[in-house]
C-alpha cells in the first residue's frame, strides 16, 4: 500500500513538472529546427530537421552578445546599487527610531503599487529633460528608483527580526552606526540580500518595458528588445527566436542556479518568527 | 558527482569574472554627456529610424544607406528598431525634443495623422522631381493641408494566394466573379479540404482585409475611405451588406483558422490543408523556397461590375520630423530615396515581392510580380488596408468586431451598433 503510494506519487508529480517544463522544452526543440521544417511542418508538428545554424543566425542577426552585454551593463550596477542602498534605507529605518519611519516605509510601498505603465510618459520626458535620454545610465536609474521600495520593505522585515543585543554587544565595544552596519547587520542580512539579489537580476535583466521607454538606439537596447527585433513586421523566423531566448535565458539561469540555496532559504526566512 | 558541481562552480566563477569585466569598461562607455542623443545634430548626421527590423530587409537597409553615404553630402546613420516597439514608440520619437530626422512609415492617412499635430516636414520641395508618380501616390502623400509630408518608395499587394498544383489537382480554375468564386471554394470543399484559410490569433487584422475587399467590391473605395475617416457609419446598411455577402462565404472558412495566427495558416496553405488565403504578399517571406514557384494569386473576385475596380496596394515610404536639424539635407536624402535607382536598391536585397513606387523602377522579374503589378496598375482606386487608411486606434474595433462576427454571424446588427460605438470613441478622442 505504502508502495502503491510512493509510485503513485512520484508518477503524478513527475507528470506535473513534465507539465511545467513542455513549453521550455518545446522552445529548445524549435530551436534546432530549420526555417524551412518549421514553414512547411508549422509550428506543433514534430521536428524534421536538425541544425544549429539557428545559434548563429540569432547571435550574429540581433547582435546577441552586443545585446548580453548591454543587458549586464544595465542589470549588474542596478542590482548592486539597489540593493546597497535599500539595505542602508532599511537598516536605518529597522534599527534606530528615526521619527515619522513608518510613514517613509508606507510610502515606498505605496509607490509599488503604483503601476508602472502610468509613469512611462512622465520618466521618457524627464529622463530627456534632464538630459540622459537613451543612455544606459537612464536604465539603471530607473530600475535602482523602481526596486528600491520593494526591497527597502523586505530588508525591514529581516532586520528588524536581528537581535538586538548584537547591536548592543556592538556598540559597547566602540562601533558606530556604521561599523555596524558593515560588519554585524550586513554579514547576518546575506541570505536575504542573497535572494533579492538573484530575484532582482532576474527581474532588471528580462525588463523589457523600461529599456524601450527609455532608449532609441539599436546598439543600445538590451537583449529583450533585440531578441524582439528578431521579429519581422509580419513574418518572424520562430527558430531563430527560439534559440535567441535560449542564449538569453543563459545568465538569469547561471545567476538562480548560484544563488538557488539562498533562494530557498530567503523565501523561508520570514515565515517562522 | 562532486566532479560535476565542482564544474559548475567553475563555469559560474567563469560568468561572474565575465560579468565583472563587463562592469569595468561599462564604467566608462556609459558615461554620458548630458544632452547627447542618438541623432547628433552638431556632426551634420542624418538619423534614419527604421522599422525593418527583420533580417532581410534590414540587410536590405543597410545597403540602401551605405549606397547613399557614398554620393556624398550629409552622412546618414541607420538605427533599426524592432518594428514591434517602433509602432508603440513613433509618436514619442516624434514628440521628443531632439527627435531623429527620418522615418520610414506608411502613406496615407496614419502619416497625416501625424501631419495634423504639426509633427512632419513639409517636402513638397522633393515632389517638384517626382512628376512621373501615380496620381494616387500623390494624394497618399498629401497632407489634409496640402502640404506633401511623404515620399512613398515601395508597394506591395494583396490578393487571393493558392498552389497551382493543388488547383490542378481539384480541377479548379481561379475564379473571376463572387458566384465562380463560390463555386470553386464548393468544388473544394466536396474533395475534403476547407476552402479558404485564415489565420486570426495573434493576427486579427487579417480579418480586416475580407472586410475591406468587400466593402470596396460592394460600396467602393470612396464609400469606404469615407467609413475609415469617420465621415460614414458602421451602422449604416450598406455596411450590413457587406457582412450578408461575407456570411455567404463564411461556410468555407477553416474552422481551425481562429486558432492560429496567420504564418501558421501560411503553412496550412502550402501544406495543402487549405485551399486559398486572402493576404498580402510579405507572406511569402515565411514559404519555403521550394514551395514559392508552386504558387499564384487571383484578383479578390468581383461582386457588382458597376463599382469601379479598387485594389489593396500598402504603400510604404519615409517621413521626417518637422524638427529636423538639417532640413535641407533631409530633403536632399528623401530625393534621393525617391529616385528609381535607390528603390531598386532596396527591392532587390530585400524579400522580393514589394514593388518600387517609383513608376521607372524595375521590380523583381518573376511571374508573380509582374502580374501583382499589372493588377494594380490596372485598378481604378488604390486603397491602403484598414489601419493605413484609418488609424492604428481604429484597428482593434474592427478586430474585435470581426472576430465576434465570425464566431456569431447571426448578430451583425448588434456587432455593427457595437462597433459604431467604439469607433465614435474613437474618432471623438
Amino acid at each position: 500500500m505504502n508502495r502503491l503510494k510512493t509510485v503513485g506519487y512520484h508518477v503524478s508529480m513527475g507528470l506535473v513538472s513534465f507539465l511545467w517544463i513542455a513549453p521550455i522544452l518545446w522552445v529548445i526543440v524549435i530551436s534546432f529546427r530549420s526555417f524551412d521544417d518549421v514553414a512547411a511542418n508549422g509550428l506543433g508538428s514534430l521536428p524534421h530537421s536538425f541544425t544549429l545554424s539557428t545559434y548563429k543566425q540569432a547571435w550574429e542577426d540581433a547582435d546577441e552578445f552586443r545585446a548580453l552585454i548591454n543587458s549586464l551593463l544595465v542589470t549588474i550596477p542596478a542590482v548592486l546599487l539597489s540593493l546597497g542602498l535599500a539595505s542602508m534605507a532599511a537598516y536605518g529605518l529597522a534599527r534606530y527610531n528615526i521619527p515619522f519611519r513608518r510613514t517613509v516605509l508606507l510610502l515606498m510601498l505605496m509607490g509599488n503599487l503604483l503601476p508602472p505603465q502610468i509613469l512611462l510618459i512622465p520618466i521618457s520626458r524627464f529622463v530627456e529633460l534632464i538630459g540622459y535620454y537613451d543612455t544606459l545610465i537612464a536604465l539603471i536609474a530607473v530600475h535602482v528608483g523602481f526596486g528600491l521600495g520593494f526591497y527597502t520593505f523586505v530588508l525591514h522585515g529581516f532586520m528588524r527580526d536581528l537581535p538586538r543585543e548584537i547591536q548592543e554587544a556592538a556598540t559597547i565595544d566602540g562601533a558606530g552606526p556604521g561599523k555596524i552596519y558593515a560588519s554585524v547587520i550586513l554579514p547576518l542580512t546575506r541570505p536575504a540580500m542573497a535572494a533579492l539579489g538573484a530575484l532582482s537580476f532576474t527581474w532588471i535583466f528580462n525588463d523589457l518595458l523600461w529599456s524601450i521607454t527609455v532608449i532609441r538606439s539599436g546598439e543600445k537596447m538590451p537583449v529583450t528588445p533585440a531578441l524582439l527585433g528578431l521579429q519581422g513586421l509580419f513574418v518572424s523566423s520562430w527558430n531563430v527566436i527560439a534559440a535567441g531566448t535560449v542564449i538569453a535565458a543563459v545568465p538569469t539561469v547561471a545567476v538562480f542556479l548560484r544563488f538557488q540555496k539562498h533562494f530557498v532559504g530567503g523565501l523561508a526566512i520570514g515565515a517562522v518568527k | 558527482m562532486t566532479g560535476l558541481a565542482a564544474d559548475r562552480r567553475t563555469f559560474l566563477k567563469g560568468l561572474g569574472v565575465l560579468g565583472a569585466a563587463a562592469l569595468v569598461p561599462g564604467c566608462a562607455t556609459t558615461a554620458p554627456s548630458p544632452g547627447s542623443g542618438a541623432s547628433s545634430g552638431a556632426t551634420g548626421e542624418l538619423s534614419l529610424q527604421s522599422n525593418l527590423s527583420a533580417q532581410q530587409a534590414k540587410g536590405a537597409m543597410e545597403k540602401l544607406v551605405a549606397a547613399y553615404n557614398k554620393t556624398g553630402g550629409a552622412q546618414v546613420k541607420l538605427n533599426t528598431v524592432a518594428s514591434e516597439i517602433y509602432r508603440t514608440q513613433l509618436p514619442t520619437y516624434l514628440t521628443s525634443a531632439n527627435p531623429p530626422d527620418v522615418y520610414t512609415w506608411y502613406a496615407g492617412s496614419v502619416a497625416d495623422s501625424y501631419a495634423k499635430k504639426g509633427l512632419l516636414l513639409d517636402v513638397s520641395s522633393v515632389w517638384e522631381g517626382l512628376g512621373n508618380y501615380p496620381k494616387a501616390m500623390q494624394t497618399l502623400s498629401t497632407s489634409s493641408n496640402g502640404e506633401k509630408i511623404f515620399v512613398p518608395t515601395s508597394y506591395y499587394w494583396w490578393g487571393m494566394f493558392y498552389r497551382k498544383s493543388n488547383f490542378a489537382k481539384w480541377g479548379v480554375t481561379p475564379p473571376k466573379t463572387w458566384e465562380e468564386f463560390l463555386a470553386v471554394c464548393k468544388t473544394i470543399q466536396s474533395k475534403g479540404v476547407p476552402p479558404i484559410g485564415i489565420g486570426l490569433g495573434d493576427t486579427p487584422w487579417v480579418a480586416s482585409a475580407w472586410f475591406d475587399y468587400l466593402n470596396i467590391r460592394i460600396n467602393g473605395a470612396p464609400f469606404h475611405r469615407d467609413l475609415l475617416a469617420g465621415r460614414g457609419r458602421f451602422d449604416d446598411p450598406k455596411v450590413k451588406a457587406v457582412f450578408t455577402k461575407w456570411q455567404e462565404a463564411l461556410p468555407y472558412f477553416d474552422p481551425k483558422g481562429k486558432s492560429f495566427p496567420f504564418q501558421e495558416a501560411t503553412s496550412a496553405l502550402l501544406g495543402g490543408k487549405t485551399g486559398m488565403f486572402l493576404i498580402g504578399t510579405f507572406f511569402a517571406d515565411s514559404a519555403p523556397k521550394d514551395a514559392l514557384d508552386d504558387i499564384d494569386f487571383f484578383q479578390f473576385p468581383i461582386i457588382d461590375p458597376a463599382v469601379p475596380v479598387a485594389e489593396e496596394a500598402p504603400t510604404d515610404g519615409y517621413f521626417a520630423s518637422k524638427k529636423a536639424k538639417d532640413p535641407e539635407g533631409v530633403k536632399k536624402f528623401m530625393t534621393w530615396l525617391a529616385t528609381a535607382e535607390a528603390q531598386e536598391i532596396y527591392v532587390q536585397s530585400s524579400s522580393g515581392t514589394a514593388i518600387p513606387a517609383n513608376p521607372d523602377g524595375k521590380s523583381a522579374d518573376t511571374p508573380l510580380v509582374k502580374k501583382g503589378k499589372a493588377m494594380i496598375e490596372g485598378a481604378a482606386e488604390l486603397t491602403q488596408f484598414f489601419n493605413r487608411d484609418s488609424s492604428d486606434a481604429l484597428q482593434p474595433t474592427a478586430d474585435a468586431a470581426l472576430t465576434k462576427f465570425l464566431d456569431k454571424p447571426d448578430q451583425i446588427d448588434k456587432i455593427l451598433k457595437d462597433w459604431q460605438a467604439a469607433a465614435q470613441k474613437v474618432f471623438n478622442a
